[in-house]
């Protein structure tokens, strides 16, 4: 009787060792190494264009308090020069922005305002990026192509699961595609298949609002742009008014935020 | 009691003035638009604000100027917001805005009637009855800010 409890005893500890060594193991397995080693490509060939300029086409859901999402759709055009020229053109259903860096400041531009801000800008496209959204609360459209191919700008996003979904076609172009998850998103990129593993199309989900607003966006690429320094200088248009640009106050919460407005 | 009686009244007043702006108004937190960035709370910064892009619904959060809100324009919309002219704006506006106390640092995204432009060391300003804002891109959205009399 005594003999038949202890091996039972015995038997009960060594299952659930052997769970709780299974848990980390189970983690892995949600990580398919294979299309990490995909996006790791896409970063280093990211990272060998000098120029170029690529046209997003972006569709964003936004919240309403009621939990209502609401979508909107913008178009993105981006003329990178490495290491430190960039024009962003944004046009949205009643907005349309213009950002320039040349290198030395940057410009904030809205055409239809006509009011534009300039500020010093730091010396390379990546520093303005993490300058504009620490400093200024300003989100750079497609900021991701640039930080996938700093190196370990993976390692820091800290993906949770990563699966192949296999091949899809987008606007007529062979891809791969992928699905990632992280904390609070969960994410798919459909990569080019070939020599040019260009991501093509981009879609997130935020999970940390139970209205699972997506913002999704299809890239077409132009490798070889052709433009002029002009491109980059922002030459004030007849009568544009120059405004302040609120800087982010340092308070953890966004309600405060918008409430102080940071003037400066 | 007196006291709470006339908080609510100023309550409701401010709610009869600007509508039933909470629906179209976007919940904080919003949408992530990019992958690499590390901090959620970042990215919601700029999507403060509501929502409609016809109706000028006030953003009332400790804003002490009502503008009545069946004016029209375009603005207040996309985080990216507000992309009316202020002079347009006013031109615009037919109905009266109603100015308590306007408390400088408190944020509209839109104006009250009749404001001029003024220039002050190089920077715009609207110079609105006894009221200075100031114009400033809060993200990529435009919104005025009260502030004390430039110097």
């Amino acid at each position: 009787m005594y003999k038949r409890l202890f091996v039972l005893v015995v038997i009960m500890s060594f299952s659930l060792s052997l769970a709780a060594q299974s848990g980390s193991p189970q983690k892995k397995a949600d990580i398919d190494p294979g299309a990490m080693a995909t996006l790791d490509k896409m970063g280093a060939y990211l990272r060998t264009l000098n120029a170029f300029q690529v046209k997003a086409v972006q569709t964003t859901d936004d919240v309403l308090e009621n939990g209502q999402a609401i979508q909107s759709d913008r178009v993105v055009d981006v003329l990178a020069v490495r290491p430190n020229r960039l024009r962003v053109e944004i046009e949205g259903d009643d907005m349309h922005r213009l950002f320039l860096y040349d290198g030395t400041s940057f410009t904030i531009y809205g055409q239809l305002i006509n009011y534009y801000a300039t500020v010093p800008a730091p010396r390379t496209i990546i520093e303005l990026i993490d300058t504009l959204n620490d400093e200024y609360g300003i989100d750079m459209p497609l900021a991701d192509l640039f930080r996938w191919s700093s190196p370990g700008s993976l390692e820091k996003q800290e993906i949770t699961s990563a699966i192949d979904v296999g091949p899809s076609s987008v606007e007529g172009t062979s891809c791969e595609q992928y699905a990632f998850r992280q904390e609070g998103l969960d994410w798919q990129v459909w990569i080019q298949q070939g020599d040019y593993p260009l991501p093509r199309k981009l879609i997130l989900t935020t999970l940390t609002d139970d209205a699972r607003p997506r913002h999704s966006q299809i890239l077409s690429w132009n490798l070889a742009p052709s433009f002029n320094d002009a491109a980059f200088v922002f030459d004030p248009p007849k009568d544009a008014q120059r405004i302040a640009i609120a800087e982010v106050t340092a308070s953890p919460s966004n309600e405060k935020k918008s409430e102080q407005g940071g003037v400066k | 009691m007196n006291r709470s009686i006339r908080q609510l009244l100023s309550i409701t007043l401010v709610l009869l003035l600007t509508g039933a702006p909470m629906l179209a108004q976007r919940r904080g937190g919003g949408t992530r638009t990019s992958v690499s960035q590390g901090n959620v709370n970042r990215n919601a910064h700029a999507s403060q604000g509501n929502i409609n892009r016809n109706t000028n619904i006030n953003s009332n959060r400790n804003v002490n100027v009502n503008v009545d809100h069946d004016v029209y324009v375009h603005g207040g919309y996309y985080g990216g917001g507000c992309c009316y002219h202020p002079v347009a704006t006013a031109a615009a506006v037919t109905a009266t805005a109603m100015v308590t106390a306007a408390v400088i640092g408190s944020m509209v995204y839109t104006l009250p009637p009749a404001c001029s432009v003024v220039i002050v060391n190089g920077f715009t300003y609207q110079h609105c009855g006894s009221v200075w804002y100031q114009p400033q891109f809060v993200g990529t959205s435009t919104t005025y800010v009260v502030v004390a009399a430039p110097q």
